[in-house]
Formats: structure tokens, sequence, C-alpha cells
């Protein structure tokens, strides 16, 4: 795990980005206990509240549960209901697009161009 | 979330100052900072929670279960619990690192010789030379380090305090943070830290719940997280200046820009202007409140 001091992004939201990764690629695995809070926020040479802040933003995203007195395990991550999830969140970011170029006065033609063009970019 | 300390409407007035703490509770589990300038009562608050004060107006309890007023009772299992460090008299002058053993030993029943021991070393007081010194013969720096090993060689469910980084160098204020944590990681939840700073810079990653003092009162408190989103830091440009200051919590300007804090509620009203924003640090968030709450002469 990296963290950046001076990035701009809290280090709670770091921890959790690089948190999140591992569980979705597997390196953490299904009902595996994280650290415990304390021994996390030790090891990282940080103070417990950014752990806890962290850890209770992969809860609140549904990766992990929390068991009392146990500590935070990862979610059955469903790649059915991932991919739902995922798919959701394109739909969103993609009506919000559309709105947007309709405001501009972009027109239909011109925003599948570019839809193409970034695609064509990945 | 548990409270290890609750307090209400604690009073101590001396002559020129008063101490007044409405409410006040310390969270369970965490290592929490006071914050304040030299003379803003810390030291007096400490005092009083550690009972090293006793006279004073207010209701403190302990654990979530002891009461003050039940001090002298048999039930009253406090002192055990509690660690205390500061930097006058916690040990007699002539003491030398043994009779500091040996009386720690008779006077508590969770210490633990060779842990003390262990931690002479870990703190680099362990040379023949140091251990043999009488305590009054220590520098400042080693005899904060005595007391630092006789609390930590303890069993203990909270660790008061008072200025402990004051006169470490820096390796041994990175060394004391990390006794810190791990004393918290020790007994997951159940531990807890409150020490007292006037330089937060140094203990500011240890920091989870911040408190901070002027003139005997708390001006402000709350989670280091929180704080960092209730206060945000903003930069901009000099001919923006005179708008932000009406905007801005506090703030300082020179030539070429200014640079200040923002209550997050009020960051709209600077929509429009070229200003960057960033998450203040908690030496920058305690000395924009301490400059509110302070007359500089």
């Amino acid at each position: 795990m990296i963290l950046l001091q001076n990035s701009g992004e809290p280090i709670y939201q770091q921890i959790a980005t690089q948190l999140k990764e591992d569980i979705l690629t597997g390196k953490l695995k299904q009902g595996e206990y994280l650290p415990s809070i304390r021994s996390l926020a030790k090891d990282l040479k940080i103070s417990v509240i950014t752990t806890m802040k962290a850890y209770e933003l992969l809860q609140e995203e549904g990766l992990v549960s929390a068991a009392q007195g146990k500590g935070f395990y990862v979610n059955a991550q469903d790649s059915e209901m991932l991919k739902e999830q995922h798919l959701r969140k394109v739909e969103e970011n993609l009506m919000n697009a559309i709105a947007a170029a309709k405001i501009a006065g972009i027109s239909r033609k011109e925003l599948e161009e570019l839809f193409l063009t970034l695609l064509g970019m990945e | 979330m548990e409270n290890v300390l609750e307090i209400v409407d604690l009073k101590k007035k001396f002559k020129g100052f008063e101490l007044n703490v409405k409410e006040l509770n310390i969270p369970k589990g965490f290592a929490t900072a006071l914050i304040g300038e030299n003379g803003a009562g810390k030291s007096t608050l400490l005092n009083i929670l550690a009972g090293i004060r006793v006279d004073y107006k207010g209701h403190i309890r302990y654990f979530g279960k002891y009461e003050d007023g039940d001090r002298d009772k048999e039930e009253y299992r406090v002192r055990e619990n509690i660690g205390y460090t500061g930097p006058g008299g916690v040990f007699l002058p002539h003491w030398t690192a043994k009779e500091v053993a040996e009386v720690s030993e008779i006077l508590f029943e969770g210490f633990h010789r060779d842990r003390f021991e262990q931690l002479c070393s870990d703190l680099a007081i362990s040379t023949t030379q140091d251990k043999s010194k009488k305590f009054s013969a220590l520098s400042d720096g080693n005899k904060m380090k005595m007391v630092l090993a006789a609390a930590f060689a303890r069993d203990t469910s909270l660790l008061i305090m008072d200025e402990p980084a004051s006169p470490l160098d820096p390796l041994m204020r990175d060394k004391l943070c990390c006794m810190i944590r791990e004393y918290l990681a020790e007994e997951e939840g159940e531990r807890s830290v409150l020490f007292s700073t006037h330089n937060i810079s140094d203990m500011e990653n240890v920091t989870d719940y911040a408190i901070i003092m002027e003139h005997g009162k708390i001006v402000e408190q709350g989670f280091v997280e929180d704080l960092k989103e209730k206060y945000i830091l903003v930069k901009g440009n000099a001919e923006n200046a005179a708008l932000a200051r009406k905007v801005l919590y506090s703030i300082t300007e020179n030539k070429y820009g200014f640079e200040g804090i923002c209550l997050a509620d009020r960051l709209d009203e600077l929509a429009g202007l070229n200003v960057e924003a960033e998450t203040p640090t908690l030496f920058q968030i305690s000395v924009a409140i301490m400059k509110q709450n302070t007359v500089i002469r």
C-alpha cells in the first residue's frame, strides 16, 4: 500500500481505494478478515480514526461487513451483483453526460462521435 | 461510542485564571490530544483527571462506572487502571532507575519490571551511566523517558500524559507515537490515551480526537477526520482577498495572496472566485481556532 501525504486525496480515501482493488481482484478473499483498525494504524503509522473511516467507507460500498467484536471481513463479491452495480453506475454517468450535452446544445451526432473517440482512446 | 472519561461542570478557580469545562467526553479506544497554548489550562485539567489535584468542583466518571465522588471507597478501581506521565516531580529526585522500578513494583500490581528494563533500553536510557544517575541529574529528555518507561511498563486502560513529546528529540517523538499506537492496538478498543501538547504537529499522525483549549475553556473538539471536513484550507490571489476576508473564518494575507480557513458550510460563498481548496492539517485548524479565541498582544 502506498499512501501520499500531499496528493489532495484524504488518506482514508487512499486506503479504501487500494483495499477495494485488492478485494475486487481477489487478492483479499471472501470471508477474510482485514487487519484490525488499530494494528493497521500501527503499521501505517497513522491515527486509528483514519483506518476506521477507511473501513467504514468500504462498508458503505458493501465490500466489507463488520462482525461484532471480531472486526471487518470481506463480503462475497458476487460477480453478477457487482456487474449489476457497475452497470448502474455506467448508466448514471451516461445519463449525466447526455443531460450536460443537451444543456450545451451539443448534437446527438457530436455526442456519438465523442463517445467513440473516447472509447478508442482506452 | 463509549467514553473512557465523562466530565460535567468541572471548575477550578485560581487568581487570574479559571478552568471551566461544562461538558467533556473522552472517547474510549482512541488517542485524544488536548491542544492549547501554555497557560490554557491543559495541565490543570489533566492533574484533576489524573487524581493529582482534588480541590475542584464538578463530576468525573471513569470507565463508565466509577464516580469521582466514590474515590475513598473500596470498590474504586481507578488508580490501578490509569498511568500518568508529566513533566514535573513524578519521581523523587534522588531515585535512580533501580528505585523507580522497586517503588513502582510496590505501588502498582500491574507493573512489569522486565518490561520496564526493556523500555529503558528501547528509549536509550539503559547505559549504566544513566541508570545509576539520580533522577534529578538526568536531562529533561531522559527524565521524561524514564517516566514514560515506568508508565508503559504497567497494565493500564488509560494513559494520561502531560506534554509527553515536549522534552523529546524528533527520533524519540516518533518512538513515542509508535508506543501509543502499540498500546492502543494491544487491547483492541479497550485502551485509551489522553495527552496534552502545545505543539500538535509532533503528535498529529497519532491523534484521533482533538480538544482545543483557550483560557480554561474548550473552544472546539471532535474527531480529526470530522474537523478536517468542517474546516477547509482556502488559498487565493490578492485581488480576491477583500471578498475572502468576509467569508473566511481566519485569514493571513500578503502582497501575493491569501490563505485561510473556511467553514465548510460557507464554502459556497466563495463560488466563482479563483481559489484552491485543500484539506488542512490539525495544526492549521488549531492555529485558526486559537487565533479567533485569543488576543495576540
